[in-house]
């Protein structure tokens, strides 16, 4: 989807502020809405990439210009009215409809909280066998593609040489719609020089990690 | 069942923003309060994970691997092999990396990450990230102008030093090892790990040696 989101390269913005350096969080409500977004008891068909696409899907002045909690908070509102396990009224009243029979969940408790690793669940996937070699010339995919990708705008169309191999994972496309397909992931080395037109005599380079079905060979 | 559909998700954003308050304190505190209605959440969890995983949690895990790495030449290369392996030695509680992938600096070349799609970031071991790593103006300059940036943060690379800039977009996450300063040879990997930044970690600065009056 080409929105808002993929910034990269986009020129016009102006120098990093820092600030708020080293505070993450500047009101409560903002550490709340992360801790809510942690210990949330998920559907099972809701995935890391459907949550970025409902952030995506905001309307782009939104995005744009809103803080980066609050767009998490209207994502897991989205998330939820898309769902149909909330409505617009109980979302205005920050209550459940009598109506509403609760299911049967149990959320994440607070001992569960403590004292220990949280791992997301792994996106590598048995099998895949790899079309590229690492070193192997590839060129990036030209075309965009709807929905949620992974594939930023100014990384199309260019020319890479394949870094590393990942493995079989999770192809983020197909996750954002609901299926469960993997493809090999490679990191691919593009110089800078093959992508912005000011940096023709750069020797700098940019690494993406990007699935099969982005590339083809050069 | 979600739709899976962007137009659908477009609509439903247009939705909330004419009938739901702005105020986001009172959006979340409503967005708390029907998730807990609906037995989705636990109220004392959310408290839990405020007090550890905003208010404790830094980037002191980090500093801690780096360290290691600086002294312990055998973990060193273990956690440039594998290091979602070498990070696990640790008994470091938090939000893991399904893969941790740690880049090392050195006098050719200077790591810098970024996500340019959204804000991928090693929590696990370097806590919550700042606010600027997940605005528009570095999510959009460092990829373009890396050296721009750079500066801005008070990193001058000289010429001959190659910036490579990963882009996060994918569940990998990326740690900058940054350069042991000079100097510091006689530093154990507690005062050591004291040197190293949050930023260095994520390449907008270098690990700097204590200034003089402090190392005496």
């Amino acid at each position: 989807m080409d929105s808002v989101h993929d910034l990269g390269g986009i020129e016009g913005f102006g120098p990093v502020d820092r600030s708020h350096e080293d505070e993450p969080f500047h009101a409560p409500w903002e550490s709340r809405m992360y801790a809510i977004a942690a210990a949330i008891k998920r559907p099972d068909d809701w995935s890391i990439d459907w949550f970025r696409h409902a952030r995506e899907c905001a309307r782009p002045v939104d995005y744009l210009t809103l803080g980066y909690f609050e767009q998490w908070c209207m994502a897991y509102e989205a998330m939820l009215l898309d769902s149909d396990i909330v409505n617009l009224d109980e979302l205005a009243a920050g209550k459940a409809a009598a109506a509403t029979a609760p299911a049967n969940r149990q959320p994440v408790t607070a001992e569960q909280v403590r004292g220990k690793a949280h791992y997301p669940e792994n996106p590598l996937r048995p099998g895949g066998s790899p079309c590229f070699a690492v070193g192997d010339k590839v060129v990036t995919r030209l075309a965009g593609a709807p929905g949620h990708t992974r594939l930023p705008r100014y990384a199309r169309g260019k020319p890479g040489v394949i870094q590393s191999y990942y493995g079989n994972q999770l192809l983020p496309d197909a996750v954002a719609t609901g299926r469960d397909e993997a493809q090999p992931l490679y990191v691919v080395l593009i110089r800078a020089a093959d992508i912005w037109p000011e940096s023709a005599d750069s020797d700098d380079e940019i690494c993406l990690d990007l699935w099969e079905s982005y590339l083809e060979p050069a | 069942m979600p739709s899976f559909d962007s137009k659908r998700l477009g609509e439903i954003h247009r939705q909330m923003h004419s009938h739901l308050p702005s105020d986001p304190a009172l959006r979340v505190k409503s967005l708390e309060s029907v998730l807990v209605d609906k037995q989705m959440l636990d109220s004392g969890a959310v408290d839990a994970w405020v007090e550890i995983y905003c208010e404790q949690m830094g980037p002191k895990n980090g500093a801690t691997v780096v360290a290691k790495a600086w002294c312990d030449p055998d973990f060193k290369a273990r956690l440039l092999e594998d290091g979602t392996a070498a990070v696990a030695e640790f008994d470091f509680i938090g939000r893991h990396a399904a893969k941790l992938i740690v880049l090392e600096n050195t006098e050719a070349v200077h790591n810098v990450v970024v996500c340019t799609l959204c804000s991928c970031y090693p929590l696990g071991l370097l806590g919550p990230p700042p606010t600027w790593y997940k605005a528009n103006e570095y999510r959009s300059r460092v990829v373009r102008e890396p050296r721009a940036v750079l500066k801005e943060f008070g990193v001058e690379l000289p010429p001959e030093v190659k910036v490579r800039v990963w882009d996060s977009t994918s569940e990998a996450r990326y740690l900058v090892l940054p350069q042991r300063p000079a100097g510091t040879e006689g530093l154990d990997e507690a005062a050591l790990a004291a040197l190293v930044s949050r930023n260095a970690m994520i390449g907008t600065d270098l690990a700097r040696a204590p200034k003089q009056e402090e190392a005496a």
